[in-house]
């Protein structure tokens, strides 16, 4: 083995296994960029929050009477104890569970037990002026999902998103409503593979045709277009001629009428650096990438569908078991054998894309490891995403040493 | 900046059956002169009964467009300017005007994204619609709230103005009218036109936030209107968490004649320090510090009269003063020692006061 690194296709080997380069991730990737922290309904009513990890930083998003959602660094000014657990209601102040240091909802302190016998030094001054209000980051609404920032002076929302906004499907999400079976996600699992190998596999055109030839191919592969704007991929393909033709029937759930007949099809951009929609024809899907180690990433995938009664479902459901299209496309497996244990005979295109890529992670440290060769077109993408890593690393320190 | 400048009328237009709008044209020379952001007035000066008459005006324009400057003016009863403006001006006609100026303005970036609740009373709409329009054109993903207050259907200042705009930028404005007094007998066909019923208070103002919460969530709070109005817009949006911070607002309407019984010290001592000037002289008896200066012969910055503007601000630097009103100055300002002169009586011997 040599001691010259090994690459992918454009970043080290190492970025892919080590917990140094993982280290980095977190400090300049995850903990700089605006990350998916759920649907806007998750935060409904006044009072409402919730909180979750960005990054290196656990932030907590909570609504005021005034609908506005605010975000704080979720950490006691005082000993730094998380104030708040993942989710909950109405609350009117927040209070940390140690020694109950009390903030607003503007994050200000209010109230400190035992003030004057204990902290002297803070009692010629109103507590919200000591400087030890909670550390405010930044929170904001895209296409109906909730972002969160770590930094309270974050570049807008939109100065992220916004030119890529018009790629996205027209889907009019706000009206849409999450199906989920006892309040979990559509799909969570943990995965052993880099969390970049994952987000790679979802932008490979090149895989579509191949792994998935039994499971997408009701979408058609070769009028595929994409492109990136920024560091953000987008990706649409329409749908083969026979299911479009058969569409009403077929579509397994009722369609989402907010697109336009001649839009129908299956928008699947990637969101930098962490966040891919899959927006069909009549599902709407989040699909969270979450990395927990150099080679363990969760997935959680929220799911979206029309808002219409349980009948209109059960309707579509029957239309769509008898419809033709289906004996041909979209539930092989790629090989014939048992679909209970072997993945890539499951016939479901989630079970083959982690299979792919635990597979993948498998061999990177082989010593006989290398990427051969990349696909020009299909491929390009998977190239690009590593540059706009490197690149957002790079503008945020990591290699500055 | 006290200075005025001949400015021709180039357009009236009537926008209910007692206020109007006016174009004035500004030329190339005086362009940078009057430039304004959305929110700020300017300061009208006539020769009323042989008497020197200021009014200050809210543009109603977009800085955002090379276009006019235009102001809206609604008939006061027994107003001696807007009447006068209302009943003699006409094209072709010249005013003296003195430069945009104002604290009360919105800071509107090509690149923000921002959710903007607005609510206006009468014709405090005026700098309202500037600030509306300049939004809506020059944050092109920005969203626009309002709330407009009116006695009835036909005293609605720019209602198709308003409503073409609502039309164009359908996606990123809404608008809802309150009516306190609705003429519902004269709108035979009432989906028409869709309102909410009393004036821009507390109920109202919750109901609009509550029904359309903000999209973008760096939002602010833009009010005008009379000053129950405000008072009472300020309150609800405080009780509904609003940070102070986030909060604008002008004073609007028709010039109150104070109640105010005190009289201050007679024969006091006034000491202004002004365009590097010491003036020394003596405050006319009853007369605020600019009413005094003014009568010596000095010209000290004002324009309102009705402590709005804070054109007339300066620093106190000896003894006390009281104000009749404020409607501009902050708490923490007033802390500072910043007085309104137009409305300041002295309270001691001597004041001083310092023209920054």
């Amino acid at each position: 083995m040599t001691n010259q690194k090994k690459r992918m296709h454009v970043l080290p080997v190492e970025a892919y296994t080590s917990q140094e380069w993982f280290d980095l991730e977190m400090e300049t990737v995850f903990s700089t960029t605006w990350q998916f922290a759920g649907f806007v309904e998750d935060v409904a009513k006044p009072g409402d929050y919730i909180s979750v990890q960005a990054g290196l930083n656990n932030i907590f998003i909570i609504k005021g009477r005034d609908h506005r959602l605010r975000a704080f660094h979720n950490m006691c000014r005082h000993r730094g104890t998380q104030l708040l657990r993942a989710v909950g209601k109405d609350q009117k102040a927040i209070t940390c569970p140690y020694h109950d240091w009390t903030y607003d909802l503007e994050g200000k302190l209010v109230s400190v037990p035992k003030k004057e016998q204990e902290f002297p030094d803070l009692c010629n001054k109103e507590l919200h002026d000591c400087e030890l209000n909670l550390h405010e980051a930044s929170v904001d609404v895209f296409k109906g999902m909730l972002f969160v920032h770590p930094d309270k002076d974050a570049p807008n929302i939109m100065s992220f998103f916004g030119e890529v906004e018009s790629h996205l499907g027209p889907h009019i999400v706000e009206e849409l409503v999450e199906f989920s079976e006892n309040n979990e996600p559509a799909y969570y699992k943990e995965i052993n593979a880099n969390w970049k190998i994952i987000v790679e596999n979802y932008i490979d055109h090149y895989h579509l045709a191949h792994l998935h030839e039994g499971t997408l191919n009701m979408y058609d592969h070769d009028k595929a277009q994409f492109g990136w704007k920024g560091p953000h991929y987008w990706f649409y393909e329409p749908l083969v001629p026979e299911y479009t033709a058969d569409l009403k029937n077929a579509s397994p759930y009722p369609l989402i009428d907010s697109v336009p007949e001649d839009k129908i099809g299956a928008y699947v951009p990637w969101l930098f650096p962490n966040i891919g929609i899959t927006e069909a024809e009549s599902t709407w899907t989040t699909f969270h990438v979450i990395p927990t180690a150099p080679n363990k990433t969760i997935i959680v995938n929220r799911a979206k569908s029309m808002n219409v009664s349980e009948w209109e479902y059960t309707k579509q459901y029957g239309k769509s078991a008898l419809s033709k299209v289906w004996t041909k496309y979209g539930n092989k497996g790629k090989y014939n054998g048992d679909p209970k244990t072997d993945p890539m005979s499951s016939g479901d295109f989630m079970a083959e894309d982690v299979y792919a890529c635990e597979q993948q992670q498998k061999s990177l440290t082989s010593p006989m490891f290398s990427i051969g060769a990349r696909a020009q077109k299909g491929e390009y993408a998977v190239m690009r995403f590593q540059e706009e890593v490197k690149k957002w690393m790079e503008a945020h320190g990591a290699f500055d040493k | 900046m006290s200075k005025f400048y001949l400015l021709s009328v180039v357009e009236v237009k009537k926008e209910t059956n007692d206020a109007i709008s006016i174009a004035l044209d500004i030329s190339k020379e005086l362009y940078n002169i009057f430039s304004y952001k959305p929110g700020q007035f300017v300061t009208l000066k006539f020769t009323i009964n042989g008497k020197d008459v200021r009014r200050s005006y809210s543009l109603c324009s977009t800085p955002a467009l090379e276009e006019f400057l235009r102001i809206g003016v609604k008939r006061v009863k027994d107003g001696l300017v807007s009447n006068h403006i209302n009943d003699n001006l006409h094209i072709g006609d010249t005013v003296e005007v003195m430069p945009p100026d104002g604290r009360f303005f919105a800071s509107i970036k090509k690149g923000n994204y921002k959710t903007y609740y607005l609510f206006a009373a009468g014709s405090g709409i005026t700098p309202i619609l500037s600030i509306l329009k300049t939004v809506l054109l020059t944050e092109k993903r920005s969203f626009v709230y309002i709330l407009y207050g009116n006695s009835n259907e036909e005293t609605i200042m720019f209602k198709e103005e308003l409503s073409d705009l609502q039309k164009r930028y359908s996606g990123r404005l809404i608008l809802a009218h309150t009516l306190s007094k609705a003429k519902s007998s004269f709108w035979p066909n009432k989906k028409k036109i869709d309102f909410l019923e009393g004036r821009v208070n507390v109920k109202n103002i919750r109901w609009f936030i509550n029904e359309y919460p903000p999209y973008a969530q760096n939002s602010e709070y833009y009010i005008c209107g009379p000053d129950t109005m405000i008072k009472n817009a300020q309150d609800v949006l405080m009780d509904m968490d609003v940070p102070k911070e986030r909060i604008f607002m002008e004073y609007f309407g028709s010039k109150e004649i104070t109640n105010d019984t005190i009289r201050g010290v007679i024969n006091a001592k006034l000491i202004a320090h002004l365009k590097g000037e010491r003036i020394e002289t003596e405050f006319t008896k009853g007369r605020t510090v600019l009413a005094s200066l003014l009568a010596n012969g000095n010209e000290p910055p004002y324009s309102c009269e009705g402590g709005v503007c804070s054109t007339c601000l300066c620093k106190l630097k000896q003894g006390k003063v009281r104000m009749h009103k404020n409607l501009s100055l902050s708490k923490e300002e007033i802390n500072k020692g910043y007085i309104l002169s137009c409305q300041s009586i002295p309270m001691t011997n001597i004041v001083e006061v310092v023209y920054e």
